[in-house]
């Protein structure tokens, strides 16, 4: 099957002297796929990312990747790694960490340096990705001066420079405000449109009926618990309550007290 | 109940929260990098050549008023590069030759340096002796300091710290030498604001940072997490450059256009560096 990107079988991963953090992984995903990999704080999510994309491997089981075993060449082999590193970019949960360039355009940059691309073909995807991403003005900034929602666009566009074919978010618009996280949605369901395989980390589940075909919950057993199309696991209230997926809010209104659940579909009050 | 000594820990506070500001003020403000100006006009690596030239002139002259008159240039460059010359001065004058003085003052003595007797008075009991040669020395060093210093900031004022390092790399420095540079001192930021948090979060749960047994422990611990945190950074961003692409290699942007005003600065400068050199030969 040529249209498999990923399949994971029986993967356990364990982070040194913790306890595991994935136990026990089967998925497929298909090209052209969209997908959200929801769960509360460390289920593993960010861990599942990074096992696609050949940044860590698994200790029990096995990731392969467009039909080849992921493992060690993912470092080591040049030419392989390459090859691996144009299909797939992943935009890191921290964008501190993803952002270690003295200025934005040597960070955009620098995903197509390393793979080999000529300074003009650099050039010319800086200045398209700058524009996609609404970020021109910020070329010549240092990454850790600007806005949590700036750091975001330029991860994203450090990432799009790369032109890859599966796009691996890990939680796009935690911290953001209203503006951005549109914008960032935007960009999924355009890359989407373009025949681009999503894979996205969060557990904002406002986002996941726009950003998902399917969705793959994660419970606190570091396993899948739940798959579906969004609004199948969003409309199961008691499901998610018990995966720390929604919560109770206590509000004033009228002078009352009240308690009220919110539900993702519904607009926050 | 126990009353903290208020003074001596606010002391401490001010003086860790004010260093950490400098800090981060000194390092990684490009507020002046960024203006319109003379020096910021120049390609960054012509730049950078013509101040090598200057510093290797003032360290090399062996008279005080040639290097005064490097010195004076330096002062004109800061005017015509849209520094506040009061700002610069600061910068330079106030802290860096300050230290350079606790070096000399000992080998204004006949003790340290002998020689012919300028001005004796007795301290404490002692007969303390300056000499000509001693006095003459001190304030060449002052001097060569104070150029050194202001030429070295200038430069690093008027650049932006990206284009330093490629600069780095244009001299022939190792890439993966710059690309290390570059990422300490990208995360030297990201430290000291995360110092800056802990002190907070430690003065928000003990009150006063004190010598307070429990105190003592939250700030212990932090340490610890700290360094936790610093180490688990640098796994991730190893991760973040393997994600796109590095593969033991770096390969950065370089970008550099230098036009014809940019080599005519650079003659006027080597002209000046060989006429001061010229004129301290045949003093
Ligand atoms: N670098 C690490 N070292 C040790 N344990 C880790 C590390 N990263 C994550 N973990 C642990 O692994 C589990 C899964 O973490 P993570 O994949 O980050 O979850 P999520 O992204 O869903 O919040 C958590 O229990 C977390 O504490
Ligand atoms: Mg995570």
């Amino acid at each position: 099957m040529s249209d498999i990107v990923f399949e994971l079988t029986e993967v356990h991963y364990s982070y040194p002297g913790k306890f595991p953090a994935l136990c026990g992984i089967d998925l497929t995903v298909r090209s052209g796929e969209k997908i959200a990999v929801i769960g509360a704080n460390g289920t593993g999510k960010s861990t599942l990312l990074q096992l696609l994309d050949g940044l860590i491997f698994p200790h029990k089981g096995q990731v392969s990747a467009f039909g080849e075993r992921l493992s060690e060449w993912a470092h080591t082999d040049e030419n392989a790694a390459h090859r691996f590193r144009k299909r797939v970019g992943l935009v890191f949960q921290n964008a501190d960490i993803q952002l270690f360039c003295p200025s934005v355009k040597e960070d955009i940059a620098f995903g197509p340096l390393q793979l080999g691309f000529s300074t003009k073909e650099v050039e010319r995807r800086l200045l398209e990705v700058s524009g996609v991403l609404d970020i021109r003005h910020l070329l010549d900034r240092v990454p850790h001066q600007l806005s949590i929602g700036e750091k975001r666009r330029v991860a994203i566009a450090s990432v799009l420079a790369i032109d890859p074919d599966v796009y691996l978010f890990d939680e796009p618009t935690a911290g953001l405000d209203p503006s951005t996280v549109r914008h960032i949605i935007d960009f999924i369901v355009e890359a989407n449109l373009r025949g681009k395989t999503i894979i996205t980390a969060t557990h904002d589940l406002h986002i996941i009926g726009e950003i998902a075909d399917t969705v793959y919950v994660f419970g606190r057993n570091k396993q899948i618990v739940r798959e579906g199309a969004p609004e199948s696991v969003l409309s199961d209230r008691s499901f998610l309550e018990a995966n720390n997926l929604v919560h109770i809010h206590r509000h004033h209104h009228n002078s009352k007290e009240h308690l009220h659940q919110h539900m993702p579909l519904e607009p926050h009050e | 109940m126990y009353k903290p000594s208020h003074r001596k820990s606010d002391f401490i506070e001010r003086s860790i929260l004010s260093a950490l500001a400098f800090l981060k003020d000194a390092t990684l403000s490009e507020e002046y990098a960024n203006r319109r100006g003379f020096l910021q006009s120049l390609d960054p690596r012509i730049k950078t050549i013509s101040f090598l030239a200057f510093l290797v002139t003032s360290i090399s002259l062996k008279s005080a008023v040639l290097i005064s008159a490097l010195y004076g240039l330096c002062l004109i460059l800061v005017i015509f590069s849209a520094i506040p010359v009061g700002y610069f001065l600061m910068r330079t004058l106030l802290f860096i030759p300050l230290f350079s003085l606790c070096i000399v003052l000992p080998t204004l003595f006949s003790a340290v340096t002998p020689g012919e007797p300028l001005w004796t008075f007795h301290l404490f009991g002692i007969n303390a002796i300056i000499t000509r040669q001693g006095l003459g020395g001190a304030v060449l060093f002052v001097v060569r300091i104070a150029t050194s210093v202001s030429l070295v900031v200038l430069l690093s004022l008027t650049t932006r710290h990206s284009e330093l390092l490629k600069v780095l790399r244009f001299l022939g420095v190792p890439q993966i030498f710059v690309l290390t540079v570059s990422m300490c001192y990208r995360y030297l930021y990201l430290f000291a604001t995360m110092v800056e948090n802990i002190f907070t979060a430690i003065k928000s749960r003990v009150g006063v940072v004190s010598q307070q047994q429990q105190g003592r422990q939250i700030v212990a611990w932090n340490i610890a997490n700290t360094w936790n945190r610093t180490t688990q950074m640098s796994e991730e961003v190893y991760m973040a450059m393997l994600s796109r692409g590095y593969t033991g290699e770096p390969r950065l942007l370089s970008e550099f256009h230098a036009m014809p005003r940019d080599w005519a600065w650079l003659f006027c400068a080597l002209i000046a560096c060989a006429g001061l050199l010229y004129r301290g030969h045949t003093l």
